[in-house]
């Protein structure tokens, strides 16, 4: 069953007739929450009274870092559907996200190491936490470039699949690399099983950035993985009526 | 909480903090690296999509 309805969905004539029209409802209501998010937290929320106004970074930087690991997973996801049901969409969407992860990563890295200055005195730390996102970003491009040094997109597919499944390893890494060695690094503001340890004035506005951040970045996937159809099925008929 | 912070413009850009360090500077580029990288990003996406459309017609 569940095997028919990806069949059903994944073929990627409908996957993108789906998007587009998606994609300018996701876009502007997602822009709107961000920008309306980054206002509050930039100007209507009271300093912190450790980090001063430096703490304002922070809704830049923790929706960079959620959604760069959230990709990730979502990669590995993709690549275990194509690896078991040989779905190509899966694979064609393996191959999207991996530069979207790459820019949210360096985002992530660079707002972080910014933010390191005024908060610890450095923009760069040999600590748990960086160095792992640092090897998820070495990671994101690495993919990129195993995938386009193929002649066989079939081959290409298949190599990618199962690297970004063995690397997946890293994204439990990223997150307890806080819990698990001593770092510079702060621990985990919000958690699913405890009370935030942040104001609920700091709270909102940063729950806002993470929503509108994660939209915007879904219709950089739209766009991207527009790109690997296209040029992947460039020869189907159908390609031609559409575009 | 819904109060403007800040009492004036420049205050809001240079984010004067009470411990009396400006960290305006800190803020405010990483707020254009963010907006840059993704903007940046959209342009090429949509510049590609154009292109290949261009290829197959």
């Amino acid at each position: 069953m569940i095997k028919k309805f990806i069949h059903q969905f994944a073929s990627p004539k409908t996957y993108l007739f789906q998007v587009d029209r998606a994609y300018p409802y996701i876009f502007y209501i997602s822009l709107f929450i961000y920008l309306a998010a980054l206002f509050w937290g930039l100007f209507l929320t009271s300093e912190d009274f450790v980090q001063g106004n430096s703490y304002r970074i922070i809704y830049l930087h923790v929706p960079a870092s959620f959604i760069s690991q959230s990709l990730y997973l979502g990669m590995a996801f993709a690549s275990a559907i194509f690896l078991i049901w040989k779905v190509k969409l899966s694979a064609y969407l393996v191959r999207s996200i991996a530069p979207i992860g790459a820019v949210t990563t360096f985002i992530a890295l660079v707002s972080g190491a910014i933010w390191g200055i005024p908060t610890w005195g450095t923009w760069w730390a040999w600590d748990a936490r960086i160095i792992s996102t640092l090897i998820l970003f070495i990671m994101y491009l690495g993919l990129i470039s195993l995938h386009d040094s193929f002649t066989d997109n079939e081959k290409a597919d298949k190599f990618l699949a199962i690297l970004v499944i063995v690397g997946s390893v890293n994204i439990p890494i990223i997150k307890m690399s806080v819990e698990w060695w001593s770092t510079l690094h702060q621990t985990a503001s919000i958690t699913v099983t405890e009370k935030p340890a942040i104001d609920p004035s700091m709270l909102y506005p940063l729950f806002g950035s993470i929503i509108g951040f994660t939209g915007i970045v879904i219709c950089l996937v739209i766009l991207s993985s527009k790109v690997q159809i296209l040029k992947r099925e460039k020869n189907k008929s159908w390609v031609k009526d559409y575009v | 909480m819904f109060n403007f912070k800040f009492n004036s413009i420049s205050d809001a850009i240079f984010m004067q903090s009470s411990n009396g360090q400006y960290h305006g500077l800190y803020v405010w580029s990483v707020v254009l690296i963010v907006l840059l990288s993704i903007s940046v990003t959209f342009l090429v996406y949509k510049a590609q999509i154009k292109n290949i459309g261009k290829k197959i017609k």
